[in-house]
């Protein structure tokens, strides 16, 4: 039999004729044509038709009274769990027969009553849970179903009030130090505990012993899957090592779960891991290779799955570079048909692995996505190669650009625009290197369409106009559109012509630079772009009159002034990322912010102190599990010597006298400079509020953003 | 912890709901998930002060939402994952390949009582499929023409030799059970037939009920079949993509699965030893993940010991299976990229003969497989399109195909030709197979003598026989959208094959003994294995 016809509205009196039509033959078959009817009713629950179908409640209650069949029980329990929530007043008639089924000797009967009794919010119902749960959680009589269930209701009980809820915690905490024969229970009450206390600011943060840690941890294997999660879940800031080596064997203890299908099992092990190396003095090389193994293993999974695991390896990286995980590239190299947010994310991944040895490969990689046919897709690929030169050293960035010179010759807008924008970037960085390309460059002036792009050629030629000839020639061709383009390209075209005629005042620069000037102030409506040039062409009178102090350099220097050089934040800040770190696999490590800031919650994770816990976590070595070889030991240095080269080269200015500001006018990479004007506050309480400031960084790798 | 919970078609409107929290109002929240919604977005966003989570299975859409007080203590994970396994459970209960509206409507009950099942309190507690078929078991509610095209089902038949689906027979029971009652289970036939016959029975088994918080969760006691059988599969995917125009291998891997079938009574002991395991293979041991059942405690002390002493007699895994079906281990391999490919194209080539106003395709493949194995299937598909936007094909005339084995199809629709293969003997390369496609390219020259011809004379034009394929080609193209015409995946030559007997990365059970203290039976181990095509096997020409 289909039950599609039952999936559409009925008006409350349709089913109650239907229901009486039934009652009057009493026949065997019409038990089918009842639960149809009910059936209906649920359906028409589902569709959100609750206003007509409260009016069944007394025909529900009636069959509450005469059936025993489980299934018409489950049907009128479903009835007042949609109805409940938003109208408990009727539900409270059903109070007594729910109450019935609470006293049930069978099982399963008593956990759907108890699951019942919680969905309606009225003070009776709530009553009623508080007795039930904590009969049930004191006497531990009962079967162990309906215990596991009512710890778990606890937790929602909780949420409706909190001081009846507090002293079952005691009891809880006797059922986990106890020998309860029950492992699953355990890990329930477990569970309870840890989420009660999480939530609650009025209550310190669970502590168990080292101990009882073991305890729980021992009985890993033995447990259901699910249960393997939550126990490893809740043991995260709850036992913390006093020792060094009771980090070691809690680490042992865990690391054969990160090879469990369950991804959500193997994530949350290697989350504990993670959380375990803040109290060790060094890792074996061999836990490195599960940890990157096992996250590799994650990735090959449905792409919702992928997904999150990739926005947790980005945390990974960003908080650990490659001092943990060492991971091939290739695994994160795009798929044709791999849906867009996997894509992005794999960018993310790529950008953030590059370094001087996998560069090469990385490049090729992306020179592929460039000549996607997918435009996004390619202009995102070219942005990366971009960022890529922008990050790494000057050699690495010769190869970025050698790529992105490549690429100019495919010639199509969208890949040139792209190039052109992202051009600007690498200018700004390394000044003088790339002045060759410049004429090259330039030569696309006629294909360029977005606005975006527009502004990056026209810094690109009012900066470099000493090197190209005609450069009035290719400003023009923007400067003769001015009032078809959008604003910001106004703005830049503004700014130039004003740069060029204080940079060498021709007859030739003051025409263009007046004629601009006119047309911002007489032409163009929008106040801002007209305030601003009214303010250049007054500075500019002021060199006429002699008695003013205003000449040339002055003016040079204002509106001229010498940039200062960009510079990449990769880094959230430690304490941020010791957060998050914390929370893998939370809604926080989706969108890469450290949970005090976008939610209420106002409690935020942090590590437990300890006497071993780690101050510096880069500090950790990796040490190899057999006798030491020397020339692993040689590589080991190696990388480090290379990862203390990079943090030089990101940091010292090219030349001592520029000043080293950091600023807020490069927005558009996935990268970029910490910014100073943040406007939430972080509640963290540290010495330096600046860091504490979201970066741009951070927001790129939000996604809320439409990607 | 999710608060609430939804199954949603393809217009998001909702089969299935379910209150977690007791959330006031459900229809609101799913109406923000309507306007927030985007195609192609990520599967977690944020409105106001809810979290959605959602994964596209099918056309349906399986979403949870999360009420930001609860952000802090959920972990997305487990949600993704719960829906994830909730599609697999609901997929497994109702025997279908896919899950579409009607399935879902019909069971919506059912439907609630598996998410009942399954989360407390939006706690996950169980989603394994052969421990909750245990708490629940209603007849699933399917229409009577349904036909099951299962892979499963057809392994299945190899294995019995027999063919065991009757349509509209989808007793769930049986189908945990994966046979037809009439070959085995002749112990548990009473029980079923009374679910089979009775609906109104009461369904819950408390004594059932306990496995879940027993320590061997995954089996329940009291099984009993009267033939004990065991069949274990091994079977490896393997993926390849090559760009043959530049000879780059861009991908080259192996996906395995050990799937396993039990019938077997009480509470038995499985060991199982893998060459790999044994050899200590260190790739396959980083890389492989084991069902529950096994416990890796025991399987990672093992390789220490092995190590360290070299004491220990073997390496095998050793588990009490579940019953009925499971797959007991998951591994992926990667292969060096100088391993040749099972199915190798050796050549493909497109000739230009435009002297006589005629284009060729010439395909080579090779095998690289034990001599003595051979294909059971072989499925060379040739995309077209490339061909047919570079040159003027006249349809008009017949194209013709040539193979040295098998059989050459046209697809006109959507531009590729099928080369049917079947059956190709191993070997290390000796072993070629060629085919040949021609096609004519118009030729305006002869085109426009015909025309002049057919005026001036006064015969009536020729008959033709045969389709007129180029008529179907304007219709099947006439309003396709220019935007697929060159994705990538018009460039890519894919294979389908199917090689028994073999494993393309050499692993072997070595041994499979199967232990049972209580009850002494004789029992039937089977191992079967089998290497067959990744979805992505290709070329990209």
């Amino acid at each position: 039999m289909s039950d599609q016809r039952i999936f559409t509205r009925y008006r409350a009196d349709e089913i109650k004729a239907e229901f009486q039509n039934v009652e009057v033959k009493k026949f065997k078959s019409n038990a089918m044509k009842r639960k149809n009817a009910l059936r209906k009713i649920i359906a028409n629950l589902t569709m959100g038709n609750l206003n007509e179908m409260s009016y069944l409640f007394p025909e529900i209650i009636n069959y509450w009274k005469i059936e025993d069949d489980i299934e018409v029980r489950r049907i009128c329990h479903e009835y007042i769990r949609k109805l409940g929530p938003s109208k408990p007043k009727n539900a409270n008639d059903a109070l007594p027969y729910i109450l019935k089924d609470l006293d049930n000797r069978n099982p399963a009967l008593q956990i759907m009553a108890i699951k019942t009794l919680l969905m309606v919010p009225s003070p009776d119902y709530v009553d009623e849970a508080f007795r039930f749960v904590s009969g049930i959680i004191n006497r531990r009589s009962s079967s162990s179903d309906v215990l596991k269930t009512s710890i778990f209701a606890l937790t929602q009980l909780d949420d409706i009030n909190h001081d009846r809820a507090l002293p079952l915690l005691d009891s809880l905490r006797d059922i986990i130090s106890g020998d309860h024969q029950i492992n699953s229970v355990k890990v329930a009450a477990l569970n309870t505990l840890y989420t009660i206390h999480e939530k609650n600011l009025s209550l310190p943060n669970l502590n168990l012993t080292v101990d009882a840690s073991y305890d729980l941890l021992t009985i890993l294997p033995k447990l259901n899957e699910w249960d393997k999660a939550l126990l490893l879940e809740s043991l995260i800031c709850v036992c913390v090592p006093q020792t060094h080596n009771d980090a070691y064997d809690l680490i042992d203890m865990v690391e054969p779960q990160l090879q469990h299908v369950n991804t959500y099992v193997a994530l949350n092990a290697l989350k504990f891991i993670i959380y375990i190396t803040n109290y060790v003095d060094h890792i074996s090389d061999n836990l490195s290779k599960k940890l990157s193994s096992s996250i590799i293993a994650l990735l090959n999974k449905p792409p919702e799955l992928q997904f999150l695991v990739l926005r947790n390896v980005i945390l990974l990286l960003l908080s650990r570079e490659s001092l943990i995980l060492n991971l091939d590239v290739s695994y994160f190299f795009v798929e044709y048909n791999d849906p867009i947010y996997i894509k992005d994310t794999k960018l993310e991944c790529l950008y953030l692995l590059a370094n001087k040895d996998n560069l090469h490969n990385i490049l090729e990689e992306l020179e592929q996505y460039a000549t996607d046919i997918d435009i996004q897709m390619s202009r995102k690929a070219i942005r990366a190669i971009g960022n890529l030169a922008v990050k790494l050293d000057e050699n690495s960035a010769d190869e970025c650009v050698n790529t992105l010179l490549n690429l100019l010759e495919f010639g199509v807008d969208y890949v040139v625009e792209e190039i052109i924008s992202v051009f600007r970037n690498i200018l700004r960085k390394y000044q003088d290197q790339y002045k060759s390309q410049i004429s090259t460059l330039v030569s696309y002036t006629d294909s360029i369409h977005e606005s975006d792009s527009k502004n990056a050629m026209i810094w690109i030629i009012t900066n470099y106009a000493d090197i190209l000839p005609e450069y009035l020639e290719y400003f023009r061709v923007f400067s003769s559109h001015i009032l078809e383009e959008t604003l910001e390209v106004q703005f830049s075209i503004l700014n130039s012509s004003v740069k060029f005629f204080a940079r060498n005042i021709s007859k030739e620069t003051e025409a263009l630079c007046i004629e601009i000037l006119k047309c911002c102030t007489e032409e163009i409506d929008n106040p801002d772009l007209r305030d601003r040039a009214f303010m250049y062409w007054r500075l500019l009178s002021l060199l006429q009159s002699p008695k003013s102090e205003i000449n040339v350099e002055v003016i040079k220097d204002i509106v001229d002034g010498e940039l200062p050089l960009i510079e990449l934040n990769t880094k959230l800040d430690p304490a941020i990322l010791e957060e998050l770190e914390l929370n893998i696999g939370s809604i926080a490590s989706i969108y890469l912010k450290p949970v005090s800031q976008i939610f209420k919650q106002i409690k935020t994770k942090q590590l437990p102190s300890s006497s071993v816990l780690n101050q510096n976590r880069d500090s950790i070595n990796i040490v190899s599990n057999e006798n030491l070889i020397h020339e692993q030991k040689r590589s080991q240095t190696d990388r480090f010597s290379d990862i203390n080269h990079y943090s030089e080269g990101r940091s010292i200015p090219s030349k001592p006298s520029r000043r080293n500001t950091i600023m807020d006018d490069y927005d558009k990479p996935a990268e970029t400079v910490n910014q100073l004007k943040g406007k939430m506050r972080s509640s963290n309480s540290s010495s330096s509020l600046l860091s504490r400031k979201p970066t741009k960084l951070m927001r790129k790798l939000t996604i809320k953003k439409p990607f | 912890m999710s608060s609430c919970l939804f199954i949603l078609d393809e217009s998001l409107e909702p089969l299935i709901s379910k209150n977690v929290k007791s959330v006031r109002n459900l229809t609101g929240i799913l109406e923000f998930f309507k306007l927030n919604y985007k195609e192609n977005g990520p599967p977690v966003f944020t409105v106001l002060e809810w979290h959605y989570v959602f994964i596209k299975r099918d056309s349906l859409w399986f979403m949870t939402a999360i009420h930001e007080t609860d952000d802090r203590i959920t972990n997305l994970m487990a949600l993704t994952f719960y829906l994830d396994q909730l599609y697999l459970l609901l997929k497994t209960y109702f025997n279908r390949s896919s899950l579409d509206r009607n399935i879902v409507l019909d069971n919506v009950l059912l439907i609630i009582e598996l998410i009942d099942e399954s989360m407390d309190f939006g706690i996950v507690q169980l989603t394994d499929p052969s421990i909750i078929k245990d708490y629940i078991r209603v007849k699933v509610n399917s229409p009577i023409t349904h036909l099951t095209s299962d892979d499963d089902s057809d392994t299945e038949e190899k294995h019995k030799g027999l063919s065991t689906y009757i349509p509209g027979k989808t007793d769930i029971v049986k189908l945990w059970k994966g046979q037809p009652a009439v070959t085995a289970n002749e112990g548990k036939s009473n029980e079923q037939d009374n679910y089979d016959d009775d609906d109104d029975e009461n369904f819950i088994n408390s004594y059932i009920a306990k496995t879940t918080i027993m320590p061997v969760s995954w089996r329940t006691k009291g099984i009993y079949y009267a033939k004990n059988e065991f069949f274990l599969d091994v079977i490896e995917k393997v993926q390849y993509l090559m760009d043959f125009s530049t000879g780059r291998i861009r991908k080259n891997l192996i996906h395995g699965e050990i799937k396993c079938k039990c019938y077997l009574s009480g509470m038995p002991t499985l060991k199982v030893a893998l060459n790999k395991l044994i050899k200590n293979d260190e790739q396959f041991i980083s890389n492989s993940k084991f069902h529950q059942c096994v416990s890796i405690n025991s399987l990672k002390r093992e390789i220490n010991n092995e190590e360290e002493e070299n004491t220990y007699h073997g390496k095998e895994i050793e588990f009490i299976p579940p019953d009925g079906e499971f797959v007991l281990c998951k591994y992926e391999l990667k292969r060096h990229v100088r391993d040749v490919p099972v199915i190798k194209l050796s050549n493909i080539e497109i000739k230009p003969k435009l002297k006589k106003y005629k284009i060729q395709i010439h395909v080579t493949i090779e095998t690289h497989f034990k001599k003595q194995n051979s294909t059971s299937v072989l499925t060379i598909k040739i995309p077209l399109r490339m061909v047919f936007s570079q040159y003027k094909i006249d349809l008009t005339k017949q194209p013709r195909f040539k193979s040295d084995f098998g059989e050459v199809l046209f697809n006109i629709s959507d531009d590729f030709l099928i080369w049917e293969v079947g059956s190709m003997k191993g070997g290390n390369g000796e072993s070629k197979n060629n085919m040949v496609a021609e096609f004519f390219i118009f030729n305006q020259e002869e085109y426009d003598r015909l025309q002049e011809e057919m005026k001036t004379s006064m015969n009536p034009p020729p008959l033709r026989e045969g389709p007129k394929l180029e008529e179907i080609y304007e219709q099947t193209h006439d309003n396709r959208d220019e935007h697929d015409k060159n994705g990538i995946s018009q460039q890519l030559l894919t294979m389908k094959f199917e090689v028994p007997y073999s494993t393309c990365s050499g692993l072997k059970v070595e041994y499979l003994k199967i232990e049972e203290n209580q009850v002494n039976y004789q029992s039937f181990p089977w191992v079967r294995y089998k290497t067959i095509n990744d979805d992505e096997y290709a070329y990209l020409i």
